[in-house]
């Protein structure tokens, strides 16, 4: 029979082919390929068709040109003449600093929120619940601009506000004292070696004493040896410095208005647009970093506080040594990408002007190929990204609950 | 020595006192030392500071700003004669603004009452008091006033016709959404040739106008993009697992801000020459693609929050993997993460706001576009802004607050 036969032919493994799990997958997954192939496809004629009728620029060779245009803010030394490959580093080391102490600002600041919100105290806890609830539901681009055009009313350089003829704020930016080597810089980088070695030597040795104190149960308070050490270290090689080549290794430099129309010397200065960002992605991502903590002191047992406190220990050594121990893990993954989502919103930079990787990126495509400059940034972006995630795993792995 | 006993009744002090208003100041905000200080300096702080605004906000401030740009803020160049070929278009957001809310009155009856019930009083009654707002008439003459105003009737309307035809269904209610949503396109961009609805360019679409309508089109469709790429992403088949994975990651590693600046550039390349694709698709293309990634990672989590056994549950009793997807583990899933999808449509509406990027005027951006050009108005700035903070903060706070209620009606947490 002719009907019979096939049906038999479009059979495998004896079942019906339009039935059979394993041909609906391969041809699921090969109508899939082949779209996503088309699109792709169509998607890179267009495009260099686009590049061939309309002389549209590509390519990479533009980043070994001269870049000849100013970088308004920059933590690495820049000038005019550089390349554009060195102008995208000097940009995203920009946006790299910014992140890092924006991350470190909003976490300190937000944990410090996240813990009034749990407060056993009414008036605290609705205070930091009012912070959270307005600053969570506004687009972090009007903070921006808000702080932005508050920076802009302050007066100029000739009129800054001045606290004690230490600290300078005014229109363009704030100066502040800043330790900085008086005379050679190589005594100076010595003593910050060391002092870095001191202050390792100081982890170890609270490290050490905790150890021993948990084996043993001697009393030896761990953290004041800790930063006894550090400090110790530090000040022993201060003094050696000093001796050996005559001045101190870092001298406090404070800002001090020089000249007719006051141009302000010495000591650190911060530029309005890097306060402005800083200031609006603290206060920002702060919020969110209150609830991440909220709810991970919250999800540790009730139970462990009150045993705890039976055992004795002061409510703010239950928060340090049983409920925050604990509180982390379930803190850590959230917290990583509030670091990855700040860093990203640092890119709003460019609605101010302050020369983070996006808004130099968009300044370049004036001049250069603007799909080249968009695969780099894109892979720049990817890159912080991935760090981010690198920081997060290596936690996870070590906080890990290792079986008994 | 004093046995317990030898204390009676009548010798004991009284207990402490809980109830009441002194009981619970006692507990709540002086229950030690350190409490009562730190319930000292905070309301210090608070009364200080808004003590403070108040003052400004009655003496130095200077409002005027606000009815400056007036109607500009919500419904963008809409009341501009330029835009809109020497006559005044405002009845066009106007009459769009209508539809959703007999829509919502729908919607309400649909749902009979509940959080339908307060979503659509609360939008035609914040609509209807903006007739009220003390501006000259010149301003905001009679008939904006009325069109605002007819909201109430109009939301009372939709009830109406949801009570008593076939509409008020759940079909039905999709598809008038639809609908809607054309129509309000229609009216934004006008028809060629139809009088009174004259074609305006959609690079006009401004103000908040333009913030809701591409929160609300993002929002729809980030939803279902996001529940297809979270299950491609868990798919067991390689390569929609490897393709999803990859848009994911790519969404949620670059900033907004950058993937529509190069929509801008970039976009216009990869069509064809003479695609029609305006600013305003092209936002909205981004932005929805961006925010279901986040989605699909939330749902992911709910996902993966959900026991295999339901799954296994499902096709022990037959059911195939897909009856079993959208039937069983799908509606689980997404009980149990409402309050991250409604962050991420939070996150949206306020991402609306970097589409200035690419020109656009959005809330944001005219503010900021009109002290940039006028720099007189740069001392008023704070208050401009104070003011679009809140309107954001009203949306969204409100978002949240549904959000709140949607979980406790369907029970999360409790079974």
């Amino acid at each position: 029979m002719a009907g019979h036969h096939t049906a038999r032919l479009l059979t495998y493994q004896g079942i019906p082919v339009w039935r059979h799990i394993v041909v609906i997958q391969w041809a699921l997954q090969v109508l899939s390929a082949v779209a996503v192939a088309g699109l792709v496809f169509w998607f890179f004629t267009n495009i260099s068709n686009a590049i061939d009728d309309r002389d549209i620029p590509y390519g990479f060779s533009f980043l070994e040109r001269a870049y000849q245009t100013p970088i308004g803010e920059h933590v690495l030394p820049y000038d005019s003449s550089d390349t554009y490959a060195y102008a995208f580093l000097v940009a995203a080391s920009n946006t790299v600093v910014l992140a890092i102490v924006g991350v470190i600002l909003a976490i300190s600041f937000g944990t410090l929120i996240g813990i009034a919100r749990i407060s056993s105290n009414w008036a605290l806890s609705r205070l930091a619940l009012a912070y959270v609830e307005f600053f969570r539901n506004v687009p972090v681009l009007v903070l921006i601009l808000f702080t932005f055009y508050i920076m802009l009313l302050l007066p100029p350089v000739a009129e800054s506000y001045s606290v004690g003829g230490r600290v300078y704020l005014h229109n363009g930016g704030l100066a502040v004292p800043w330790p900085t080597p008086a005379g050679q810089a190589l005594p100076a980088l010595a003593w910050l070696a060391l002092a870095a070695a001191g202050a390792a030597a100081g982890v170890l040795t609270h490290r050490f004493l905790t150890r021993r104190e948990a084996v043993t149960g001697h009393v030896s308070y761990p953290l004041t040896a800790g930063i006894a050490t550090a400090l110790g270290i530090a000040l022993i090689f201060w003094i050696v410095i000093a001796l050996l080549s005559g001045a101190a290794p870092l001298t406090i430099e404070t800002p001090a208005p020089t000249g007719r129309f006051s141009t302000i010397e010495g000591g650190l200065h911060v530029r309005a647009g890097a306060i402005v960002m800083l200031i609006s992605l603290v206060i920002y991502t702060a919020a969110f970093i209150a609830e991440i903590v909220r709810a991970g002191i919250q999800s540790v047992g009730k139970g462990q506080t009150e045993a705890a406190l039976a055992t004795g220990l002061h409510s703010v050594g239950v928060l340090r040594y049983i409920v925050f121990p604990q509180a982390v893990r379930v803190i850590v993954p959230p917290l990583i990408s509030q670091c990855l989502n700040l860093t990203k919103n640092s890119s709003l930079a460019a609605a101010i002007g302050f020369a983070d990787l996006t808004n130099v990126a968009i300044t370049m495509t004036q001049t250069a190929p603007a799909i080249s400059i968009f695969l780099i940034i894109m892979a720049a972006y990817l890159l912080m990204s991935l760090a981010w995630s690198a920081i997060g795993n290596i936690y996870n792995w070590r906080a890990r609950i290792v079986g008994t | 020595m004093a046995t317990p006993e030898a204390l009676t009744t009548a010798e004991m002090p009284p207990p402490r006192m809980t109830t009441g208003p002194a009981g619970w100041a006692r507990d709540n905000l002086f229950a030690s030392y350190s409490s009562g200080v730190i319930t000292i300096v905070s309301a210090g702080v608070v009364l200080y500071v808004a003590w403070q605004f108040i003052v400004w906000a009655f003496t130095s401030a200077d409002w005027s700003i606000i009815p400056t740009l007036g109607g500009t803020l919500i419904i963008g160049q809409y009341n501009s004669v330029t835009v809109c070929d020497s006559q005044n278009c405002f009845w066009r957001p106007q009459a769009s603004l209508l539809l959703v809310t007999t829509f919502l009155g729908i919607g309400w009856a649909a749902a009979g009452g509940g959080l339908a019930r307060t979503v659509a009083l609360a939008i035609a009654l914040g609509s209807a008091l903006m007739a009220l707002l003390p501006l000259p008439l010149s301003e905001m003459g009679v008939d904006v006033r009325l069109l605002l105003a007819a909201n109430i009737p109009a939301v009372f309307l939709g009830r109406a016709i949801g009570l008593r035809t076939p509409l008020g269904s759940l079909r039905w209610l999709i598809i008038l959404a639809i609908l809607i949503y054309i129509a309000s396109i229609l009216l934004l961009r006008g028809i060629e040739g139809v009088p009174g609805l004259q074609p305006i360019a959609s690079r006009y679409w401004g103000g908040l106008m333009l913030n809701l309508f591409l929160a609300v089109g993002g929002i729809s469709m980030s939803l279902p993009l996001g529940i297809l790429l979270a299950l491609g992403r868990r798919s067991r088949l390689p390569f929609i697992k490897v393709i999803c994975v990859g848009i994911i990651e790519f969404f949620r590693g670059v900033p907004l801000i950058t993937l529509l600046f190069m929509s801008q550039v970039l976009l216009p390349l990869a069509f064809p020459q003479g695609f029609p694709l305006e600013e305003v698709t092209r936002a909205a293309i981004v932005i929805t693609l961006f925010s279901s990634a986040y989605m699909a990672e939330n749902i992911r989590g709910g996902l993966q929050g959900l026991h295999p056994g339901q799954a296994e549950a499902a096709r022990a009793l037959g059911l195939p993997v897909w009856r079993a997807t959208i039937h069983i583990t799908l509606p689980q899933a997404i009980r149990n993460v409402v309050p991250a999808i409604v962050g991420q449509f939070i996150s949206l509406f306020k991402d609306t706001s970097l589409v200035y990027i690419i020109g656009m005027l959005d809330l944001v951006e005219i503010g900021n576009a009109f002290i940039g050009g006028n720099r007189e108005f740069l001392d008023n700035s704070r208050e401009l802004f104070i003011v679009i903070a809140l309107i954001f903060w009203i949306f969204n706070y409100g978002m949240s607050y549904v959000s709140r209620r949607v979980e406790s009606n369907l029970g999360v947490g409790r079974r």
